[in-house]
């Protein structure tokens, strides 16, 4: 039986799949017109509205903890750019308790790649899209205000911060939606998760060191923008976990997925 | 290569399941509980289909069948006993496994909701890694067996349940795998849908010898495409032969149907080797007047009743 030979299926296959879903499913959404326009608009008011909540709060507390006005934005604007891939990318991970309940979840293990990869393909969220323009808007601004050297190192560093930052966040949400493979009540794991990434937002050292070290040993809410952005704000006193950061999103990213993989393999299935 | 398709040994299929207690102190209870029963879905199941074989997985809900499915299909793994598919053991080689298989669960639709039908066709092609040659004769094939041109640009969405169904059972021989699992294919559907389907099943397993396991709750659908079905009951396999070796269990076994006065039909299963027929319709025109008489053959669905309710046969 000539099925005998093993088909590879690297990178760039599923790079040209995704590729290829995303066009369609885009495609598919221009034409719901309606609600393509709204939820830009939608998207627009939620930005601005955080916003303005900021500026409030800044406008009665000129600096937090040493950090002054554009510190604080740049912090901002660093996690909206690194929560933007979660947003974009991953937002079917909200869906999976839904489907994993009514049983359609199942539908994910028939084919031939990977069930992870296969369920996060196939939502791709647009709204992440106006909190991209917006927070590279916010970071440029207070980059330049703080003053930071323009060179190839700082930019490097802020790509490879970023990436970790987001690497981070994306691993809280697949860890807290894979929880749903053995808790019924799943989704108040996700929504609290969803809350504590706005304390992201603020710098780590306002918390005391109880939530510090919860924040960052247990919901490492602090390495999606403190402790990465202390590389740029404080670049003569970076504490070694800013360093090390990249390194511990990477595994923590990694066992995310596997948590996330390892639910799918344990799960019952039940019900026709 | 051997002429297997499936080889099932000695397959058991048991759950853990949380005694609920009641009532709050017993929801409190439960939180930290480790009080759990075992419940066995599938128990010593052994089974081989061959290659190009429709067979008829049949059994009332809840008796297995598809826990047995999902095994087959490397979502589930046994916890004792063995499976072969293909020559690959599913749970261990899940995503090898579903290169040769294709699934339809009956009210699921499993290709993109957004997408008309061409498009998941053409993701399909890509994911399966499906030579464009292939695919392209493959289409033809379906052209020569259904009307395609109504759902082939259509999306998924705004399909009806038919051409879903239709859709779904496309999309899983479109790769061409050996074996075709269909759960419940003609759930929901209109008569001439539902020969339409059975027709499509029959042709595809003539023309590229399919193997294909089907379960069912429809005896249409077993008459029509089964030639051998399998029972399956409170996770036991309790009957795995020829539908008219069945039938013959049953030989004896008439459906005696009268027409009444009123013109309203009554229907009775007898068994004439305990029971005479005469005696019956003696019986009933006593209390009623009898138009008219009809004495059938049992029929399968009958057959089926008899050993749902009856046990073994």
């Amino acid at each position: 039986m000539e099925e005998m030979i093993v088909k590879k299926r690297g990178f760039a296959f599923y790079l040209s799949i995704y590729k290829k879903i995303l066009i369609q499913d885009l495609k598919s959404k221009m034409s719901y017109r309606a609600d393509f326009i709204i939820s830009t608009f939608g998207m627009i008011m939620t930005n601005l509205s955080g916003f303005v909540t900021f500026m409030i709060l800044f406008h009665n507390f000129p600096s937090i903890n040493g950090w002054d006005y554009h510190h604080m934005l740049f912090l901002y604007g660093f996690s909206l750019i690194a929560l933007t891939p979660v947003q974009c990318f991953f937002d079917n991970n909200w869906n999976l308790r839904f489907m994993v309940r009514s049983g359609d979840f199942i539908k994910y293990c028939f084919r031939p790649i990977n069930v992870f990869f296969y369920f996060i393909s196939e939502v791709f969220d647009v709204k992440g899209i106006g909190q991209f323009v917006f927070g590279i808007a916010t970071f440029v601004y207070a980059w330049a205000h703080i003053g930071i050297p323009v060179t190839v190192l700082t930019i490097a560093q802020a790509v490879v911060f970023l990436i970790t930052a987001s690497l981070f966040m994306i691993a809280l949400m697949n860890f807290s939606a894979a929880t749903c493979f053995w808790i019924i009540n799943s989704g108040y794991v996700m929504v609290i998760m969803f809350r504590f990434k706005d304390f992201a937002k603020y710098p780590a050292s306002i918390f005391n060191s109880i939530f510090r070290f919860i924040f960052t040993f247990i919901i490492p809410i602090a390495f999606i923008a403190y402790y990465p952005s202390l590389v740029f704000v404080t670049p003569d006193d970076v504490p070694l976990i800013s360093w090390l950061s990249p390194f511990i999103g990477v595994v923590f990213f990694w066992l995310s997925y596997k948590f996330w993989m390892y639910g799918v393999r344990k799960y019952d299935f039940t019900g026709s | 290569m051997t002429n297997e398709a499936v080889v099932m040994k000695n397959v058991s299929k048991t759950f853990k399941v949380l005694n609920r207690h009641e009532g709050l102190k017993g929801s409190i209870k439960d939180l930290f509980s480790r009080d759990y029963n075992t419940v066995e879905a599938v128990s010593d199941v052994s089974l081989t289909v061959s290659k190009g074989e429709i067979i008829g997985y049949l059994g009332p809900n809840g008796a297995g069948k598809s826990t047995t499915i999902k095994m087959m299909t490397g979502v589930l793994e046994p916890t004792t006993g063995e499976i072969m598919v293909n020559g690959l053991v599913p749970f261990k080689d899940r995503t090898r496994n579903s290169e040769n298989i294709g699934v339809v669960f009956g009210q699921r639709s499993q290709l993109w909701w957004n997408l008309p039908l061409v498009e998941s066709f053409k993701l399909l092609r890509d994911i399966y890694l499906v030579p464009q040659k292939d695919y392209e004769e493959m289409l033809e094939l379906y052209d020569s067996l259904v009307d395609l041109e109504p759902i082939l640009h259509k999306p998924v969405r705004q399909m009806s349940l038919g051409q879903r169904t239709l859709s779904d059972i496309l999309a899983a021989f479109l790769h061409n795998p050996g074996i075709v699992f269909l759960d419940e294919p003609t759930i929901g559907l209109d008569v001439s849908m539902k020969a339409k389907i059975r027709e499509l099943i029959l042709g595809l397993n003539k023309v590229k010898n399919t193997t294909v396991i089907l379960t069912t709750h429809d005896m249409g659908d077993v008459d029509a495409l089964c030639k051998r079905i399998v029972i399956i009951d409170k996770g036991r396999k309790i009957y795995d032969n020829d539908i008219d070796h069945l039938k013959s269990y049953f030989g004896s076994y008439r459906t005696l149907r009268m027409r009444l006065g009123d013109d309203s039909w009554i229907e009775q299963v007898i068994d004439e080797k305990t029971t005479d027929v005469m005696n019956v319709i003696q019986e009933t025109q006593k209390k009623h007047k009898i138009k008219d008489i009809e004495l059938q053959e049992i029929s399968t669905e009958e057959v089926i009743r008899k050993i749902y309710e009856g046990g073994e046969a």
